[in-house]
């Protein structure tokens, strides 16, 4: 089948001045200067609003005593798709596993969440935040003491009052 | 088949396939001839079978109650079936017993991933369990060696406890309490201490029980590459699996071979493998001596020592390693023939006692610590030095003609070794002192990064399979000596491990007719059968 093309009629510069039409883009311009239905945010003092279920740079959950609540089981490294974390168990002075070493690539994060997911003892969680400049790419690769300090809050991956989306 | 004429048969129904098996077969082996696996845990190819775990109950038509198929044979005319609702009913009941008090501490325990009681429930148990009860607690006990004991996770198989008695005939554990408090335990306070096979108990144990304190928290066992080799630490040449992560050894663990080791392998061996992650390498081929050597890539390195070959001052005397595979010391024993021939020694550690085991003699801790003395023997190579694999290389110092060294470090030697020598190739992998005199320093692979065959102590010829990538420019030891015999004049270089193998044997007659494929997993004899070198003064 042939395609139609429909041809549109642009008319040279010597035939219009363009006057109307330049008219009526600037009436649209001071329409919007004094409407009330404004889009835009005064951000940083205001802030956006973020879903609950916004996925965004991690948060290590601890103990009342400081400790991570991560018991090194490996299930976020082998389920990462981006192979972000890296991780290196160990065993502390109470006999109990934890990780010795525990970073996480944030620029190689895809923020999918599986790691949340997956974890047996809900210690590592996606957080609801995204101010994450830094001034070295180094300082991306956030180490345990770093994802502990993390004080945004945690996403839900799902509604807690209805957890199957029923 | 030759077991027909010998062993009366017999055939019956399993799954509805139709088995045809030697008489006095268990149901459970076999439905393994047919591929039809019936979960188990006490039941254990190399240990009697107590049949109580009770989970390898199948349902055989017309008996009254469905029957442990660890230790009932096959009949005539049976009909088995292991899928049966009943069987599977059976079968999801005992795993809820089981998991009534095993803790389902999953995340944080070692044998998670290659861990029975995990498969068979994801496969067949109730998705959630009913017990109501608390679950008792035992906590963790050191039994000694690499063993720690995880009481709360333990099914009371008896596998361990079997082990100890009927193999390693060291009866060390027992079973104390009775019912729901019945735990394995040891009998005095030294525990498995003084036990030189202790470390089977840890992989035969189905479940996170008995763990290794070496490897505890170390690895995750779906992290882990299996590669089949043959334990390098003493001449019976132990079938094993290297366990390795991110080029990192972690790991051996014995592979089955009821020929030589069964299913076991010894301490000793099992945990001499941190060798094999030295990082202190030589990586690129580095020709002149230590002051104005030069870095090289292959082709020229190659090129420059073979030209210095071409002219080697006479005699030729090499050092090689009883460490080294067959590949290895042929390629050695070529190189020196083109050269116009010369003395091949090669030094090696031997033990004071051999340590056998005594439910399997055939496996024991042999007196040659290195993995192919045969090999090395059979090939025309003559042993030197004392026991503790140094010395034997007193008047080497003052040699003047052409000096090769294969794979020995000459730790004892030090710089002494080799600065009169006319020629002096040091083909190593770990940088050494006495190599600083070497007019060429070539890199090569180890062990655990190449793949070949060992000779091991009653003549069975082993091979072992690549686990770990080689470092840098490393290149297997035959492929550099056999690139400078064809730059010599002599034959092409072998494509392969195998044409390398091929190849040894137009020096021993013991080699000849041996193939890669007759080799196998499993090993194959050598054709002369030869003196048990361990026997030899």
């Amino acid at each position: 089948m042939a395609v139609t093309v429909k041809v549109m009629h642009r008319p040279e510069a010597g035939e219009t001045s363009y006057l109307r039409a330049t008219l009526k883009g600037m009436a649209l311009t001071f329409k919007h200067l004094v409407n009330p239905k404004k889009v835009t945010i005064e951000y940083p003092e205001e802030r956006p609003f973020l879903s609950p279920r916004w996925r965004g740079t991690h948060v290590m959950e601890t103990h009342a005593d400081g400790r991570p609540k991560c018991v090194a089981c490996g299930l976020c490294p082998t389920v990462c798709p981006a192979n972000c974390i890296r991780l290196v168990g160990g065993e502390d002075d109470m006999g109990n596993r934890y990780p010795i070493v525990y970073e996480i690539d944030e620029f190689r994060c895809i923020f999918c969440g599986m790691c949340q997911e997956v974890c047996p003892v809900e210690a590592i969680h996606v957080g609801v935040h995204f101010e994450n400049a830094e001034y070295t790419r180094d300082r991306f690769v956030y180490d345990l003491d770093r994802l502990m300090e993390q004080d945004h809050p945690s996403t839900l991956l799902w509604d807690p009052s209805d957890p199957l989306s029923e | 088949m030759s077991e027909s004429a010998t062993k009366p048969m017999v055939t019956a129904t399993l799954d509805g396939r139709t088995v045809t098996v030697p008489k006095g077969t268990t149901i459970l082996q076999a439905a393994e001839t047919v591929g039809v696996w019936v979960p188990h845990y006490c039941y254990h190819p190399g240990l009697s079978s107590p049949a109580q775990c009770r989970l390898c109950l199948v349902e055989v038509q017309g008996a009254p109650k469905l029957a442990p198929s660890c230790v009932t044979e096959l009949q005539e005319g049976q009909v088995v079936h292991t899928e049966s609702p009943k069987a599977k009913e059976m079968r999801q009941g005992v795993l809820e017993f089981y998991l009534a008090n095993h803790p389902l501490d999953c995340p944080v325990c070692d044998q998670s991933g290659e861990c029975k009681l995990q498969d068979y429930v994801h496969a067949e148990g109730r998705v959630h369990g009913r017990s109501r009860e608390p679950k008792r607690g035992f906590g963790r006990d050191d039994y000694g060696r690499d063993v720690l004991f995880y009481g709360d996770r333990c099914g009371r198989c008896t596998r361990c406890v079997r082990f100890m008695d009927e193999v390693a005939k060291d009866p060390r554990l027992t079973v104390v309490e009775r019912g729901n408090r019945s735990v394995i335990d040891t009998f005095f306070e030294e525990g498995l201490q003084g036990s030189a096979f202790a470390g089977n108990i840890v992989d035969i144990c189905p479940v996170g029980a008995l763990v290794s304190k070496d490897f505890l928290h170390k690895a995750r066992a779906w992290d882990l590459d299996h590669s089949p080799s043959v334990c390098p630490n003493c001449s019976q040449g132990c079938n094993i699996d290297l366990h390795v992560r991110d080029d990192v050894v972690q790991r051996l663990r014995p592979r089955a071979n009821l020929e030589v080791n069964h299913h076991w392998m010894c301490d000793y061996g099992r945990h001499r493998y941190e060798w094999m992650n030295r990082q202190d390498r030589i990586e690129v081929p580095v020709v002149g001596s230590s002051a104005d050597g030069v870095a090289l890539e292959w082709g020229l390195a190659l090129r420059q020592v073979a030209d210095r070959l071409a002219n080697a001052p006479q005699p030729v005397m090499a050092v090689a390693s009883a460490s080294s595979s067959n590949e290895d010391l042929g390629a050695l024993a070529h190189l020196v023939r083109a050269l116009g021939g010369g003395e091949i020694v090669f030094r090696s550690e031997r033990a004071e006692k051999e340590i056998p085991l005594p439910g399997f003699p055939t496996l024991t801790r042999r007196y040659d610590l290195v993995p192919n003395r045969m090999g090395a023997e059979i090939l025309g190579m003559t042993r030197v030095g004392k026991d503790d694999g140094t010395g034997g290389l007193e008047g080497w110092a003052a040699h003047r003609g052409t000096l090769l060294v294969l794979g020995d470090e000459l730790r004892d030697v030090g710089v002494d070794f080799g600065p009169s020598a006319g020629l002096y190739v040091y083909l190593g992998s770990y940088p050494t002192p006495a190599a600083s005199s070497a007019h060429a320093v070539l890199p090569v692979t180890t062990f655990a990064e190449g793949e070949g065959t060992f000779a091991n102590v009653e003549g069975r010829v082993q091979r072992f399979w690549p686990g770990v990538r080689p470092p840098g420019l490393a290149r297997p030891a035959w492929l550099v000596l056999a690139a400078l015999v064809e730059r010599l004049g002599g034959a092409a270089v072998p494509e392969s491990a195998e044409a390398a193998f091929l190849r040894v044997a137009e020096l021993a007659p013991e080699l000849q007719g041996l193939t890669y494929e007759a080799i196998g997993t499993q090993g194959a004899l050598l054709n002369e059968p030869v003196a048990l070198p361990g026997s030899r003064s």
